[in-house]
């Protein structure tokens, strides 16, 4: 009885529009989010023949990993690889250590509550603010630091560029977090830090987890300073697949290889770690 | 008083002592997190000075300048408004401007309306809506350059797939990227391809939130399922619908990278947008003075829109 209660108020959603436009809706969905993807992953395998073949080769009866050895051997893609990786782990490990520190400050911390709103206002703000405008100038300052061509540069930015998300998450996970926890570590007389380290954090772990996968997807994706900062040791993944298309007009096979080897990894954690991802999503969405 | 107190003397004094020390420690406590406070949030701050708000600060002096930075040992001279006064006389400014707003408030609308069909159909529990729900994050978190690049390949005019299925259809081939009409609408298509799964998972998550009860006292009284859909759902998702809204159209004036792969402006500058017009001043043509300038009058604009956004925000906050 209640079971038919909740699939009847779950079939009022699912089929407002009717149960065919649902069909039609939901496999014209399927086949364009599945379509695209599909045959991004053939033209990767496929030979030259076929991907340059009119009319297309749909399902290609010729299979060959040539396209990634040789994006491997001459574009650069191993070193693009390793740039990306060095780049978004640093950068996921510092803007999530130290976006949670600043935000347990902003949520817990002694601050006048004028210099609170100001702090939190001011990272709102630079969550949307738009990153090309600072573009030139950091272009400059990186300049005459000497750190063009550079993972640090590279870093330093995805750093702060996550810092906003990731405070504006953990605020919200540290401001769920029960008085009586750090009211039982102020008894026992533990200072803030070893309340945050010890009594706090393991709390807020789904948050750590959430603002971390969500960092590690913006850094991995990251492309307008990467394409600005990097000249030829610094180049990540999605600069060297831009280069494909200015470079050279059809050497499809090689591109799509390029364009698996950036998705692939991507796809897996996330779909490891889906529930953090959408979790991360929607509450940074909703609370920011 | 005192005869009474006598009696609970030694309790009052220990207690006293208690107090006291209590009260040293405190303060004590008081400071050291005071300073742990401040030391947590120094790292955050000192990147955000240096990564935002010197670069911001050297925007706005470089806007009032003349500079060459592809010229070694080029001293900046101060030219006033001039670089400000060349906007209202560049068309491609215009047109880019143009271009972006265009960009924005065709492309989120749609995303916005499919977002909602979308989210409403996978609300259910089944295997296929959890299957579905998982596969469409896809498109969300694949690199929109990737994105750009997979979709330009497919869209070219001779090897390309989605010619081949439009001549199915005995429509002859189009030249999706290089008319200019055609080349705004398949930018346009990448981004409802990339974002409407956004807005279906936010929207999702909005169903969901909503009671139970208000849907079957609706369809107890007889509503039909879009009745209930248009006038029981829908009100109660007005708030995260304006949420999504908003923030979404911020991130469209912020368009790049689909651009830069699939057109790069072209053809001539019909897909230009703001952020790869800047980008082009600054470091294609060197020109950093105009470009900051059009980058601060950007920020302007932007700050304008989130202002709004905020109140809007703060406002609802308010009325719950």
């Amino acid at each position: 009885m209640k079971k038919r209660e909740v699939s009847k108020i779950s079939s009022t959603y699912t089929d407002f529009l009717g149960r065919p436009a649902k069909w039609i809706v939901m496999t014209l969905f399927a086949i364009a989010v599945i379509g695209p993807l599909y045959w991004l992953f053939t033209s990767a395998i496929k030979v030259k023949a076929d991907y340059l073949a009119s009319p297309p080769v749909i399902i290609p009866m010729k299979v060959t990993f040539e396209n990634f050895v040789s994006i491997f051997k001459n574009d650069g893609v191993g070193k693009g690889l390793y740039n990306s990786i060095v780049i978004t782990a640093v950068s996921t490990i510092l803007a999530s250590s130290l976006g949670s520190l600043a935000a347990f400050s902003l949520t817990k911390g002694r601050l006048r509550k004028p210099i609170r709103s100001i702090l939190a206002c001011w990272f709102l703000l630079q969550k949307m603010y738009p990153a090309i405008a600072t573009a030139i100038p950091i272009y400059l300052v990186m300049r005459d630091l000497h750190l063009i061509d550079t993972k640090t540069a590279m870093i330093i930015l995805n750093t702060s560029f996550n810092f906003p998300m990731v405070i504006w998450l953990m605020m919200g996970f540290f401001q769920e977090v029960p008085e009586e926890i750090e009211e039982s570590g102020k008894m026992d007389g533990c200072g803030m830090a070893q309340r945050f380290f010890y009594l706090v954090l393991p709390v807020v772990k789904p948050g750590l987890v959430a603002s971390s996968i969500l960092t590690f997807v913006g850094t991995w994706n990251e492309f307008l300073f990467a394409v600005i900062l990097s000249v030829r040791n610094a180049k990540t993944l999605p600069v060297i697949i831009s280069g494909f298309i200015t470079d050279r007009g059809l050497e499809w096979g090689p591109m799509a290889a390029t364009g698996v080897t950036i998705i692939l990894p991507v796809f897996i954690i996330v779909w490891l770690l889906q529930k953090d991802f959408v979790q991360g999503m929607t509450m940074g969405a909703v609370k920011g | 008083m005192m005869g009474k107190g006598r009696n609970h003397a030694p309790f009052k004094t220990s207690e006293k002592i208690g107090g006291r020390g209590l009260k040293q420690k405190r303060k004590g406590l008081l400071n050291e997190e005071v300073l742990t406070t401040w030391l947590f949030l120094l790292p955050a701050l000192l990147v955000v000075i240096v990564a935002v708000l010197i670069p911001l600060c050297n925007s706005f002096i470089l806007s009032f300048q003349k500079v060459r930075i592809n010229v070694p040992d080029f001293e900046p001279q101060f030219v006033g408004f001039q670089n400000y006064a060349r906007m209202l006389e560049d068309p491609v400014f215009k047109r880019s401007v143009q271009n972006t707003v265009v960009f924005a408030l065709v492309s989120v609308p749609i995303e916005l309306v499919l977002g909602m069909v979308i989210a409403m159909m996978l609300s259910g529990d089944g295997k296929g809506a959890r299957i579905m729900r998982s596969v469409m994050l896809i498109p969300m978190i694949m690199a929109p350059v990737a994105a750009g690049t997979m979709w330009r390949m497919m869209l070219d005019k001779n090897t390309g797939i989605i010619n081949y299925l439009v001549s199915l259809a005995g429509i002859p081939a189009v030249d999706w990227l290089g008319n200019p009409i055609m080349a705004m609408v398949s930018i346009i298509m990448v981004d409802v391809w990339r974002m409407t799964p956004w807005f279906a998972l936010l929207l999702i998550s909005g169903i969901k939130s909503i009671s139970g009860d208000t849907i079957e006292a609706a369809l107890v009284d007889g509503a039909s399922k879009w009745q209930c859909f248009w006038h029981v759902i829908l009100p109660q998702l007005y708030r995260v619908l304006v949420l999504v809204l908003m923030m979404r159209t911020i991130d469209a004036f912020k368009v790049f990278d689909i651009v830069f792969v699939m057109t790069g402006g072209g053809p001539g500058m019909a897909t230009e947008m703001l952020p790869n017009y800047i980008y082009a001043q600054g470091l294609r043509y060197f020109d950093a003075g105009y470009a900051a300038a059009l980058a601060l009058v950007f920020i302007a604009a932007m700050a304008l829109l989130s202002g709004a956004f905020i109140l809007v925000r703060n406002r609802r906050k308010q009325d719950e």
